[in-house]
């Protein structure tokens, strides 16, 4: 079936088109995203039992964005009558001249963009799925997580307890201009079993997960990670550390997808050029990585849960080669960063939700596969790790330094895993330097999308990385 | 649709008890790239958010399911929204608990008045007068401020409304040297605008991007003392708190026992943790928590011995808490040497990561070094990259912390904290 398109915001679009018209009287560009996305998280475990309506992206509102004397202005507001948009149009014009004021008298000049084009355009796009959200059947679904809990509870050996979790989020979401008119509505879920084990006065957490562009029929694989969550909650609970060195490793396709994110995806993120606070920008054209490396970036680029068809600023959703064989061939660009890079949008313009303003955000950010096989990749290994699940990252786009945090690594000697588990693990170094030393990479691939990511320390979006397995040099602690 | 409306239809729709939050907001944002401005956004926005719970037959389960209900709302829809919402309450069976009941003094709680116009001027005054020179300057930097009004409502007869504000600043700082810059980052959440201290704190912010520049590779230590004297403490002080929360220990991921000490055998010093009220310039000084329960002055931990733990209603009732509440204020204290008596001898004082991390479940720490000064001797020398590893549970025994505090947002922590044997992982 396809998600429905709001009908809400079908009924809203004729007030916010007249709101425009009556903004584009005083304004020289004038455009309106407005959100209405439903949605349901239901988390179970053994101690505690929730269910709620809201998910990281439910949402409903809209968000007016102006042009004038070369300064942008926003204002969000979730309050709207289609039958007197005059009101709106008052309020929201003595708002934003009243911040005008405040930084007149302060002496605030504006950094200066010109408009963005208006260029007519119409899209109505309706995804598939096979279940809403809003129809799901919750008792039958909470049954199901209620099992999973009670099935780790009843296997793992010191498991405290299990934490299994489902949502499914619909989304639709209007774009208008004057001269465009883009409607979009998708499903996207995602789900999580979590372990908490204990052995002696410690606790260890590993979770497994699942996520995609469809509906709850999602979660009906839930259960089959139960498996692994178990057996790493045990390698975690009787894991060593990782004698601190730098070492042969074989990144599984999470962690691949975790370089992908920390290492390159913030660093190209062009609205980061615009205030020059991106080494990317004087790498252009030049190696930053092994003949191995290539990397894609964009909506288009996997079925997963930011798969969108155009973005917050009506950019059509876009797939880019980033790095093509170690050349850094381009970033990722919202619209007035691309305007004032004199580049064109890629896509890739987000709001965590309407009451944000947009930056330049990841979607798909995922390394190409290759040709070996991984047990070739390790045993072509003399002493080093494999390793798997993805604790935190952190990117350092200015320097190209990298953080990733590891829930564990697996070790190899001569050519061979010896069961040995260390945890957790601490990589750090120089993006360059790590992409650069990728000499195998595996001919599959996995892409995943569960949580979310930030800007900064702020600003979280849904997003989704991934990649084969590759063979690379990092340092480890 | 207007909240008392909603009011309504809760009241009559079967549900056994309920919860309302409604947050009206203006917010002001702008955003400067240098001292340019970006751009500016106003936000005028209404969050009404439900929870409804239903008993089982038996009376012994009690579940809830909570959601938004948008002021755009008819009441078709609300009804809908409702109504769904009771439905899936009844799937959820958790132990039986009661909600928050009412409490002296509550009522429209008088507060500030919070002008955002007044709260951005000054932000925007004091970024302004930062002393930049040639060489370190702010590159970019936005700042959000809001004036916020919360009413809370319950089934019980709890009715609380109270105004706050609600500020954030966002500063990226640039150093600059012979054709090469570094950045460093800094978040700010406030309640409003205290010039002195954000003056303070980028003018230090400056001089360590100075500092990042000359710094050398981070040496492979093994194991050293490591100094924290920025909010990278606040990790460390939010795994104390967080073993305190009645959630954690009743989720059995807390094993400290009120009345027992939290670090058997401790030798360093004994860690004081208070909830509190009210903090100057806090952004969260509320007159009572998310779920209506009144905000009072408690020690969770007092002289290095759990005292009481403290949490959500549902929670706090399983373990028998008494007046419990979710804190919002914490003052975390101890110390018995002062910051220059902490800092002698041989250690490691990382005031920059990329991102450290104390992880709530096991207390391993974990960060990226991207400036520390490593004092060996009668020497300092800056140095950069490498991690640093190890965990709360043995720091916890040996941690020394300065007689000094300084205060982010709604902690005060104590200015300097100094961690014995922690693994540091060097740069090459």
């Amino acid at each position: 079936m396809k998600a429905p398109f709001s009908q809400f915001l079908a009924g809203q679009a004729d007030g916010l088109k007249a709101l425009i018209a009556l903004l584009g009287r005083r304004y020289d560009y004038v455009s309106v995203l407005s959100t209405d996305s439903v949605g349901f998280a239901a988390r179970i475990s053994q101690r505690a039992k929730s269910v709620v309506n809201d998910t990281m992206t439910t949402e409903r509102g809209h968000v007016v964005r102006v042009h004038k004397d070369g300064l942008y202005s926003e204002a969000a507001f979730n309050a709207f009558d289609p039958a007197h948009p005059e009101a709106t149009a008052e309020a929201l014009v003595r708002a934003l001249d009243s911040q005008l004021a405040t930084l007149a008298a302060a002496g605030v000049e504006p950094y200066e963009t010109g408009a963005l084009e208006d260029e007519p355009q119409t899209l109505f796009v309706e995804m598939e799925t096979e279940r809403l959200p809003e129809d799901e059947d919750m008792e039958a679904l909470i049954a199901s997580l209620s099992v999973i809990s009670d099935e780790a509870v009843k296997r793992g050996e010191g498991v405290l307890d299990c934490i299994a979790s489902a949502q499914s989020t619909h989304i639709s979401k209007m774009f208008l201009t004057a001269r465009r008119d883009l409607r979009q509505s998708y499903v996207y879920s995602e789900g999580t079993v979590a372990v908490i084990a204990a052995k002696d006065g410690r606790n260890e957490l590993s979770h497994e997960g699942v996520s995609g562009r469809i509906g709850p029929e999602l979660f009906a694989g839930l259960k089959d990670k139960l498996d692994d969550a178990l057996r790493v909650s045990g390698e975690l609970l009787s894991a060593g550390r990782v004698e601190p060195g730098e070492y042969d490793i074989i990144a599984a396709p999470d962690i691949a997808g975790l370089i992908a994110h920390e290492a390159f995806g913030h660093g190209v993120e062009m609205d980061m050029f615009v205030k020059d606070r991106a080494l990317g920008a004087a790498y252009i054209g030049k190696r930053v990585g092994s003949d191995n490396v290539t990397m894609h970036e964009g909506a288009l680029c996997a079925e997963s849960v930011t798969a969108y068809a155009f973005d917050d600023e009506g950019t059509l959703a876009g797939d880019v080669i980033e790095i093509d064989r170690g050349i850094l061939k381009t970033g990722i660009c919202d619209a007035l960063s691309a305007l004032r890079l004199g580049v064109k949008p890629t896509g890739n313009g987000k709001r965590q939700n309407f009451e944000h303003k947009v930056y330049t955000r990841m979607t798909n950010t995922i390394f190409d596969s290759g040709h070996d096989k991984l047990e070739d990749m390790i045993a072509s290994i003399k002493k080093g790790y494999l390793l798997e699940g993805v604790s935190s990252g952190m990117e350092d786009p200015k320097h190209w330094g990298i953080q990733c945090i590891m829930s564990r690594g697996y070790e190899i000697v001569d050519g061979k895993l010896t069961g040995k588990v260390v945890a957790p693990v601490v990589m750090t170094g120089y993006v360059p330097d790590l992409l650069g030393s990728v000499s195998m990479v595996s001919g599959d691939r996995a892409v995943s999308g569960n949580g979310g990511c930030g800007k900064g320390h702020k600003e979280w979006v849904k997003v989704a990385d991934g990649g084969p397995y590759l063979k690379a040099r990092a340092r480890l602690g | 649709m207007k909240l008392n409306e909603i009011i309504d239809i809760v009241k009559a729709s079967g549900a056994d008890a309920w919860e309302i939050t409604d947050i009206k907001e203006e917010g002001w944002e702008f955003y400067f790239i240098r001292h340019k401005l970006d751009q500016n956004r106003v936000k005028l926005v209404e969050h009404i958010r439900v929870t409804v719970y239903k008993k089982s037959e038996d009376g012994q389960f009690l579940g809830s399911a909570g959601g938004e209900i948008a002021p755009t709302a008819d009441a078709e829809e609300a009804g809908r929204i409702v109504g769904g919402l009771i439905r899936n309450a009844a799937y959820v069976r958790n132990p039986f608990y009661t909600l928050n009941k009412p409490f002296e003094g509550m009522g429209e709680v008088p507060g500030e008045p919070v002008d955002p116009a007044a709260i951005a001027k000054d932000f925007i005054e004091a970024v302004r007068a930062v002393p930049e020179t040639a060489t370190e300057d702010i590159n970019s930097w936005e700042l959000f401020v809001s004036a916020k009004n919360r009413r809370f409502v319950n089934s019980e007869g709890v009715d609380v409304t109270y105004a706050y504000p609600d500020c954030m600043l966002e500063a990226v700082i640039n150093a600059r040297r012979d054709g090469h810059e570094i950045e460093l980052y800094r978040l700010y959440k406030s309640g409003g605008c205290d010039r002195a201290a954000l003056a303070r704190d980028i003018g230090e912010t400056l001089r360590y991007g100075k500092d990042k520049l000359v710094a050398k590779d981070t040496p492979n230590l093994e194991k050293a003392d490591v100094v924290f004297s920025t909010d990278a403490a606040l990790e460390i002080y939010d795994w104390f708190a967080l073993r305190m929360n009645a959630a954690f220990k009743v989720r059995g991921l807390s094993d400290w026992e009120a009345g027992k000490p939290v670090a058997e055998g401790a030798t360093g010093d004994r860690v004081t943790l208070t909830a509190v009220k009210r903090l100057p310039n806090s952004s969260r000084n509320a007159a009572c928590d998310a779920e209506g329960a009144p905000v009072r002055e408690a020690a969770l931990i007092e002289d290095g011995v759990a005292k009481r733990f403290l949490g959500d209603r549902q929670f706090s009732q399983y373990m028998g808490l008494e007046e419990s509440f979710q804190p919002g204020n914490l003052v975390a204290s101890g110390g018995s040497l002062s910051a220059d008596e902490l800092r002698q001898g041989r250690f490691l004082e990382v005031v920059e990561f990329s991102d450290f991390q104390v992880n709530p479940m096991n207390g391993d720490i974990a960060g990226e070094i991207r400036l520390a000064y490593w004092h060996d001797g009668d020497t300092v020398t800056p140095v950069s990259g490498g991690s640093v590893s190890g965990t709360m549970a043995d720091f916890a025994k040996t941690m020394r912390m300065s007689k000094e505090t300084r205060q982010y947002d709604c902690w005060i922590v104590p200015a300097v904290t100094r961690l014995k044997d922690v693994t540091v992982t060097g740069a090459m």
